[in-house]
């Protein structure tokens, strides 16, 4: 009991333990798992970050069904931060997708500023206002299903073309 | 004569965490009968895990279920598709998931003895505890990249290694903790105000720990032995000096002795580990997809977790079923507190150590 006490007259004297965060800053540890940063050049879309994402905050849109090309699509108010695209990647260590030790800024109180950069990819980078963020993720979603079930249709219809066209070189070489 | 009056404790109380509701009925302060309700955070995530959700990523969705045991979660749901897809991990990889799993118990640990002091007045030695806590807390944000959420399992290996410093700064975090641990056992062991709160209440004898299948430090503090890190070879605990911690009295305060005797093993365990690492990869290659049945059991913070995993050789699982330790603590509980006296009922609770976000999910 009185060695409670004493620790605990220690205690009324000693420095806090606590940061008084506003005023002091309160720095992420160096391996803080933050915000994913993407690289365009470097990314080769075999979409196994898509594929991972427990979440689904990672999108690959088809905007060009002829030349298969696609926008990558992040949502990082979506993100669980797990860090599993980053494993997933096969270009990581290149720098295609980077977990960065930032954290994203809160969306409550920023009015309808959003923070953007170029490395957090099409979809928040494209946002005008910060309302109603989830409901133009759904849109994206809409899209970029849309989009995919487009691209299965004009591959399917490739198929067919390359087919009828082989067998119409047989059929003249008969 | 005999005053009967209905007192509700929870679902939202000052003593209890997490959402539970008990309804006692005393006479004269003592309670004589108790409804339990545990259904207050129920998420839906074992349909979820069948449903939505491909066998690759289901443990970043388990990790989620209880914020203090995500790790044994992630690592029991990792451990059964491991054993269904037929990998072997190495030693480098068992030794890294023993670290974070011995880390996470001792802060869980710690938290749990300090709200025992808290619900019995001692402000003053819950904060104590805390303040030791945070480095633990510290630790395993420097070495999984978050402070509740680790996501450090992975299918096949674990997310990343250690680095020469991190191994530098557990040794020196764990030596410290040790000693504010001892420190803090003095503080409940010898405490005669912290006493009179504590010791001989609740009391569970062994016979009826037995008969009602109690698990974790539970059990272990009133004598019967059982722990899945003893019985079952998920990680090697025999090679890193895992001993089992037995305490005979069986009340309140033994169990606060079982969790700190558990503490300072797991930091035996965790120095043994940091000795031990070999060189090599994190990682081991997996192929194919989870088909059949499996059960695994690990050993929670609170006790045996039980995983139960059927998959049909498709991206998604058949049956994902949890059965979470406070869900067999919960009968006990409900037993003990018939004749015992309201004003003790929070000590005893919180000498349980319920986790609720697990028992509902």
């Amino acid at each position: 009991m009185l060695k409670m006490f004493s620790e605990s007259f220690k205690n009324l004297f000693s420095k806090p333990e606590t940061v008084l965060y506003p005023f002091e800053p309160s720095p992420e540890p160096k391996n803080y798992r933050g915000v994913i940063f993407y690289n365009e050049e470097l990314c080769i879309f075999c979409d196994k970050c898509e594929d991972i994402c427990p979440p689904g905050s990672i999108l690959f849109e088809v905007v060009d069904v002829e030349s298969n090309k696609k926008e990558y699509n992040y949502n990082p108010y979506l993100c669980i931060y797990c860090g599993a695209c980053v494993e997933a990647c096969p270009k990581a260590d290149e720098g295609c997708l980077t977990q960065e030790k930032d954290r994203m800024p809160a969306l409550a109180g920023s009015g309808e500023q959003v923070y953007k950069n170029e490395k957090l990819g099409y979809f928040i980078n494209r946002t005008k206002s910060a309302k109603n963020l989830d409901f133009q993720w759904r849109e994206i979603e809409n899209k970029t299903k849309e989009s995919r079930e487009k691209l299965a249709q004009h591959k399917a219809l490739k198929r067919k073309q390359k087919q009828e066209a082989l067998k119409a070189k047989k059929a003249s070489s008969e | 004569m005999a005053n009967k009056i209905t007192v509700t404790f929870g679902s939202q109380h000052i003593a209890i965490p997490e959402p539970v509701s008990f309804v006692f009925e005393t006479e004269n302060e003592i309670i004589t009968k108790v409804d339990v309700d545990v259904g207050y955070v129920h998420r839906g995530i074992e349909q979820a895990a069948v449903t939505k959700f491909k066998y690759t990523n289901v443990h970043y969705l388990l990790a989620r279920v209880c914020g203090f045991c995500s790790i044994t979660h992630a690592g029991a749901y990792v451990h059964a598709v491991e054993k269904l897809i037929g990998v072997e991990t190495t030693k480098k990889i068992d030794y890294l998931r023993t670290l974070v799993v011995e880390l996470d118990r001792i802060h869980s640990h710690l938290l749990a003895n300090g709200h025992v002091a808290e619900v019995c007045g001692y402000e003053n030695l819950f904060m104590q505890t805390v303040k030791y806590r945070e480095s633990c807390m510290k630790l395993l944000e420097d070495i999984t990249g978050n402070r509740v959420q680790y996501d450090y399992y992975t299918i096949g290996g674990v997310s990343r290694d250690l680095t020469t410093e991190i191994e530098k700064s557990i040794k020196n975090t764990l030596n410290e903790l040790r000693k504010n641990t001892i420190k803090l056992m003095e503080f409940f062991e010898t405490d005669y105000t912290l006493g009179l709160k504590t010791r001989n209440i609740g009391k569970i004898t062994t016979d009826f720990a037995k008969k009602m299948n109690c698990v974790g430090p539970i059990a272990r503090a009133s004598g019967l032995k059982t722990d899945a890190r003893a019985e079952f070879d998920f990680l090697p605990y025999e090679e890193l000096g895992y001993k089992t911690q037995l305490r005979s009295e069986g009340d309140v305060w033994a169990r606060n002795m079982v969790r700190f005797d558990e503490v300072l093993n797991s930091i035996e365990i965790c120095l043994n580990v940091v000795d031990g690492l070999d060189e090599g990869d994190v990682k081991v290659k997996v192929r194919g997809k989870p088909k059949g049945e499996t059960f695994i059991r690990v050993e929670a913070p609170r006790g045996e977790c039980f995983y139960y995993l059927k998959g049909n050789g498709t991206n998604i699982m058949e049956r994902v079923r949890i059965r979470v330790p406070t869900y067999a603590n919960v009968p006990v509980l409900r037993e003990l507190f018939v004749g015992s006296k309201y004003s003790d009922a929070q000590a005893i609770v919180l000498s349980f150590d319920p986790c609720l976000s697990c028992t509902a999910r």
